[in-house]
C-alpha cells in the first residue's frame, strides 16, 4: 500500500459523516424533485379523475364523480394536494393508487423482486461478457491479437448501439418463434422464461462495459507493474488475476451505478415485450392512466435504488482500487446526484 | 408441467440445437436454460382430436383491467375476460333479436315505462346464492350507487328508477323514460349480474374475483402476468349459443401480453391457444397457413372519422364535402389492413341490422373537392399548397390517440392527410397517449377525430349524435364528437327510444342515419376491429353481443 500518511488535521470519522451527509441530502434531494416533478407533469396533462373512474373517457355519472373527487381529496387546491402528496412521501406512506385501489407500497413491493432479479441477472451476464472480451483481446497476441482486437471493438460498438425493443423482437424471432428453444414471454416463475430478457438488457451494456474495459486491460497489461511481474516469474494467468484484470475492473466498476440505472430505465421495454410482470410496466401503466400516487412512488424507489446502487459503487471501488484509501478520500469527489433514470 | 414452447418435430434435435447454444450463452444463463430444457413440449395441433380437460391459455393485447369486475368503470377489456365468468339477463342472435340467457321472458307495458321479466329459477351463483329477483335488483342497485363509479353499465340502467321485486323469478323495472334499447343495453357484459353476496364484500374484494354464473371462476389475479379461471362443475348451460354441461376445459390462464410480435410469436410457439388484437400482417399470415382466424366486428358503431361542425372550417357544409370527397381511403384499408379490414359506408357495425349503408356520399372525386373549397372561399393566395381565407389557414387538428388507434390505422390516417392535402388541407396529425386525447377532445381542440364506440344496438345514434351529447359529461367527456346539433335528428332518435314497435324502430334509425350522412360530420372507415387467432383448440366463439369470446365451448386439441 502507499507509504504516505493522511493528513491529521480532518479526524476519519468526520469525513465519513460528512460522506454520509452529502449522500443522505443528494438522495432527499432527487426524492423532493422527482415527486414535485412527476405531480406537475401529471396534473398538467390530465385529470387523475379518469384513473378512479375506470379509464379516459369515463361516462360515470355525476355522483360518482363527486363521490371520487371527496374521497381523492381533488376538490382541495392543487398547492394543499402537492403538499400532502409530498407528506406521504416523506413518511413513506406513499397511499393508495387511483386506478388500482391498493395501496402503493403493496403494487411496488409486488413488483419490484422481478425487475430487480432481471437488472441484477443482465448486469452480471453484461460484466461476464465485458471480462471476457477483454481476456480474450489481451490473451490473443501479435497480428492475430490485432485482428481479434479490431473484430471485438466492431462487435462492442454494435452491440453498445443495439436498441433494445429490436434486439429483443429478433431473439423472440429466433428462438422463441423459429426455433421453439425459449418461451417468447417471460410469465410465471419458470426460468427459462429469464434467458431472453436478461440476453436483451446485459447486450448493450456489455458492449459499452467490454469497450471501457478492454482498453485499460490492454493498458495494464503493458504497464511496469505487470512486466515487473512477469519478469519475477508470474504466470500469465497469476498476472491476469492478481493485477491487471483488477486495473481493468475499475472504469467499468465506476461505470456500474449507470449501468444500474439504464438497465432500470430499460426494463419498461424489456417487461412490455416480454409480457414480464414488473416495476417498469407498472410505471408505464400507471403513467398512462395518470395515476399519480403510484407513478410518485414507483419512481421515487427506482431514484432511491439508482441512488443505493451509486453509493454502493463507491464503496466497491474503495475495497478494489487502494490508491483511493490514500490521503484522498472518496468522498471529495463530485457527488453523483441523478435526476429520474 | 409447464408447456413453454412447440418442440421442432424430434425431441433430441432440440436437444442438440440447444447444446450448440450454449457457449453463445453467458454461464449464469445457461444454468436457467438448462432448467427450462426439461420442461415437455407439446405436439403439432393440426391432426389431433378434441380433448376434455386441461389447461386453455389465451392471451390478451388489450389493457389489463383494474377490476375484474365491469361494474367498476366499464371498458373492453373487463368484458372480454368476465364474458367467462359473469352472464347478462339476456343475449342476441346475429340478426339482432334479444334471446332469453338468466331472463326467459321480457314484457314492456304499453307506455314503455314498466318491464316485467320472468327469470331462471335453475340457476346459482358459484358462491350458493341463489339467482333470483333480488339478485337482479342488487345488481340495478349496484350500478346506480355512486360509490361502484359505473360508467357504461350505468348509462345502461340510467332510465331504471326503480326495481320491484314481485316474486322470486319475476322482476318489474319502473323507467323514468321510455326506452326501447332496455333490453339490448342489459344483454351487454358491463350489466352482467353478479352474486349479492359477492358485491356486499365491498369494491376492493369484488374487484379481485366477482361472483357470477358464468361456466368459469376466478381463482387468481396475479398483476401484469394472468387471471387464472377454474371450471364451475356446477354450470346450468343457460348460454343462448349452445351448450350442455359444464365447460370441457378444466381452468383457463388469461394472460397479458402487451407486445403484438410477443403475443404472435407465443401463438405461433404453442405457448399460448388464443390470441386477441393480432396485426393485419399476422392475420394475413396465419389465414395463408390455413389456420384459425376469427373475425368478430364489435356491433354499434363502426370505425370512422368525425368533423367538428361547430367551428371552423367544418362548419360550413362544403368545407366537410370536400374533405370527405378527397379522403380517398380505399387504397389505404386494402393496403395496409392486407384484406382483414372492409370498407364500411355507414355509420353503424356490419353487425347492426337496422344499419343504412351509402356508398354514393363518400364517392372519391378530388375535382368536385376542390370546387367545393373554392365556393366555400378557401383558396391559396400564396401558393403553399394550403387553401386560406380571411387570414385562416385551412387547418384541420386531428388528434390521435396511439392507445385505441392501431399501427395501420395510424398510417391509414397519413394516407388521408396526404390526399386531403392535395386539395389544400393542412391536416395536423397528433399523436398521443389516451388522457391527452380526451383532454384534446374536451377543449375542442380537433377538426378532425376518430372515436371508437361499443355497445349493443343503433340507439348508440343517440348516444354519438343526440345533441344532448356535445354536453360534457362531469369527467369532462361527451360522445358528440361531430358536434351535431339538429332538433329534427333529436326527435326521431328519442320516438325511436320510445317505441317497441321493431318495424317502426327501423324505420325511424334509417331516416336517422339518412340525416347524419348527408350532413358529410362523418366518413365511416370499416367496422370496429374485432379478430382473433386460435391455435390447438376447437369451439372458440364470439358471442353475438359485443363480440366478446366465450370459451365454454372451447376444447384443446390433444
Amino acid at each position: 500500500m502507499g507509504g504516505t500518511e493522511a493528513p491529521r488535521a480532518i479526524p476519519a470519522w468526520r469525513t465519513a459523516l460528512r460522506w454520509v451527509a452529502a449522500r443522505v441530502g443528494g438522495a432527499l434531494l432527487v426524492v423532493w424533485l422527482v415527486a414535485t416533478i412527476v405531480f406537475f407533469a401529471l396534473r398538467s396533462s390530465g385529470d387523475p379523475l379518469e384513473a378512479i373512474l375506470g379509464g379516459p373517457g369515463s361516462q360515470a355519472g355525476p355522483e360518482a364523480v363527486e363521490a371520487a373527487r371527496r374521497e381523492y381529496g381533488l376538490d382541495q387546491p392543487l398547492i394543499v394536494q402537492y403538499l400532502l402528496q409530498l407528506w406521504r412521501v416523506g413518511t413513506l406512506q406513499l397511499g393508495d393508487s387511483y386506478a388500482r385501489r391498493q395501496p402503493v407500497a403493496d403494487l411496488i413491493a409486488d413488483q419490484l423482486p422481478g425487475t430487480l432479479l432481471l437488472a441484477v441477472l443482465a448486469l452480471a451476464l453484461a460484466w461476464a461478457l465485458a471480462v471476457a472480451g477483454a481476456v480474450v483481446s489481451t490473451s490473443a497476441r501479435g497480428r492475430v491479437g490485432a485482428v481479434v482486437n479490431a473484430v471485438l471493438r466492431g462487435v462492442e460498438v454494435i452491440a453498445t448501439v443495439m436498441p433494445g425493443f429490436w434486439l429483443g423482437a429478433v431473439l423472440i424471432l429466433v428462438f422463441a418463434s423459429t426455433l421453439g428453444l425459449l418461451p417468447a414471454t417471460s410469465q410465471g416463475s419458470h426460468p427459462a422464461g429469464l434467458v431472453l430478457p436478461v440476453v436483451t438488457l446485459a447486450v448493450p451494456i456489455a458492449g459499452f462495459l467490454a469497450q471501457v474495459s478492454r482498453d485499460a486491460l490492454l493498458e495494464a497489461d503493458a504497464a511496469p507493474f505487470a512486466v515487473t511481474a512477469r519478469a519475477r516469474g508470474a504466470s500469465e494467468p497469476a498476472v491476469l488475476l492478481r493485477h491487471t484484470l483488477r486495473h481493468a475492473a475499475l472504469p467499468a466498476l465506476a461505470l456500474s451505478g449507470w449501468a444500474f440505472g439504464n438497465l432500470l430505465s430499460g426494463a419498461v421495454v424489456v417487461e412490455v415485450l416480454f409480457a414480464r410482470p414488473g416495476l417498469g410496466r407498472l410505471l408505464q401503466d400507471a403513467a398512462l392512466a395518470r395515476d399519480v400516487p403510484l407513478v410518485i412512488g414507483a419512481v421515487t424507489s427506482v431514484a432511491l435504488m439508482y441512488v443505493a446502487v451509486v453509493v454502493l459503487t463507491d464503496i466497491v471501488e474503495l475495497f478494489v482500487d487502494p490508491r483511493l484509501r490514500g490521503p484522498r478520500p472518496a468522498v471529495l469527489r463530485a457527488p453523483d446526484v441523478a435526476v429520474g433514470s | 408441467m409447464a408447456r413453454y414452447w412447440t418442440a421442432s418435430e424430434n425431441p433430441s434435435a432440440r436437444k442438440r440445437s440447444l447444446r450448440r447454444l450454449l457457449p453463445a450463452l453467458a454461464a449464469g444463463a445457461a444454468a436457467l436454460l438448462l432448467a427450462g430444457c426439461a420442461a415437455d413440449a407439446f405436439d403439432a395441433p393440426s391432426t389431433a382430436e378434441p380433448i376434455e380437460g386441461g389447461t386453455l391459455v389465451y392471451a390478451t393485447g388489450d389493457a389489463e383491467p383494474t377490476c375484474l369486475d365491469p361494474h367498476v368503470g366499464g371498458n373492453y377489456p373487463q368484458a372480454l375476460i368476465s364474458t367467462q365468468y359473469l352472464e347478462p339477463l339476456v343475449g342476441r342472435s346475429p340478426d339482432g333479436e334479444i334471446l332469453p340467457w338468466l331472463a326467459t321472458e321480457w314484457q314492456a307495458s304499453e307506455d314503455g315505462l314498466t318491464w316485467d321479466l320472468t327469470l331462471r329459477d335453475d340457476v346459482t351463483f358459484t358462491d350458493g346464492t341463489p339467482f333470483d329477483a333480488e339478485a337482479v335488483k342488487a345488481n340495478i342497485e349496484h350500478l346506480q350507487d355512486p360509490n361502484t363509479g359505473s360508467s357504461t353499465g350505468w348509462l345502461a340502467v340510467q332510465q331504471i328508477d326503480s326495481v320491484e321485486v314481485v316474486d322470486a323469478t319475476h322482476v318489474r323495472f319502473h323507467l323514468s323514460t321510455p326506452k326501447s334499447a332496455l333490453m339490448e343495453v342489459l344483454s351487454q357484459q358491463w350489466a352482467a349480474m353478479q352474486s349479492p353476496a359477492g358485491m356486499e364484500r365491498g369494491k376492493d374484494e369484488n374487484c379481485l374475483a366477482p361472483v357470477g354464473t358464468g361456466p368459469f371462476i376466478v381463482e387468481s389475479w396475479t398483476p401484469q402476468d394472468r387471471v387464472v379461471l377454474i371450471r364451475n362443475d356446477d354450470y346450468v348451460p343457460t348460454n343462448p349459443q349452445g351448450h350442455d354441461g359444464p365447460a370441457y376445459v378444466e381452468r383457463i390462464e388469461w394472460r397479458f401480453i402487451p407486445d403484438a410480435a410477443t403475443r404472435q410469436a407465443a401463438l405461433a410457439s404453442g405457448e399460448v391457444h388464443v390470441i386477441d388484437n393480432p396485426l393485419p400482417a399476422d392475420i394475413a399470415a396465419w389465414e395463408a397457413q390455413d389456420k384459425q382466424h376469427i373475425d368478430a366486428p364489435r356491433p354499434a358503431a363502426s370505425n370512422r372519422i368525425e368533423l367538428n361542425s361547430a367551428q371552423t372550417p367544418f362548419d360550413d357544409v362544403r368545407v366537410r364535402e370536400a374533405f370527405i370527397r378527397a379522403a380517398d381511403p380505399n387504397p389505404g384499408i386494402a393496403s395496409l389492413f392486407h384484406g382483414t379490414a372492409e370498407r364500411s359506408y355507414s355509420v353503424l357495425s356490419s353487425v347492426e341490422p337496422m344499419r343504412l349503408s351509402d356508398e354514393s356520399v363518400f364517392a372519391t372525386d378530388a375535382e368536385r373537392a376542390a370546387e367545393l373549397l373554392d365556393e366555400a372561399g378557401w383558396t391559396d393566395t400564396d401558393g403553399d399548397g394550403v387553401r386560406e381565407k380571411d387570414g385562416a389557414t385551412l387547418t384541420v387538428r386531428f388528434p390521435v390517440s396511439t392507445n385505441q388507434s392501431t399501427a395501420a390505422e395510424q398510417s391509414l390516417f397519413e394516407q388521408i392527410q396526404a390526399n386531403t392535402g392535395a386539395v389544400g388541407f393542412d391536416v395536423q396529425l397528433e399523436p398521443m397517449d389516451l388522457s391527452s386525447w380526451y383532454g384534446a377532445l374536451a377543449a375542442h381542440e380537433y377538426e378532425a377525430v376518430s372515436a371508437p364506440y361499443t355497445t349493443v344496438g343503433p340507439d348508440v345514434l343517440r348516444i354519438l349524435y343526440h345533441s344532448d351529447g356535445t354536453i360534457p359529461a362531469p369527467s369532462g367527456y361527451f360522445a358528440n364528437n361531430a358536434q351535431l346539433k339538429d332538433p329534427a335528428l333529436d326527435a326521431l332518435l328519442e320516438s325511436a327510444l320510445a317505441t317497441t314497435d321493431e318495424a317502426e324502430r327501423a324505420d325511424i334509425y334509417t331516416q336517422a342515419q339518412r340525416i347524419i350522412l348527408d350532413s358529410y360530420t362523418v366518413l365511416p372507415l370499416y367496422d370496429q376491429q374485432n379478430h382473433f387467432l386460435t391455435q390447438g383448440v376447437e369451439g372458440v366463439e364470439p358471442l353475438t353481443t359485443i363480440s366478446t369470446p366465450l370459451l365454454l365451448n372451447a376444447r384443446l386439441l390433444g
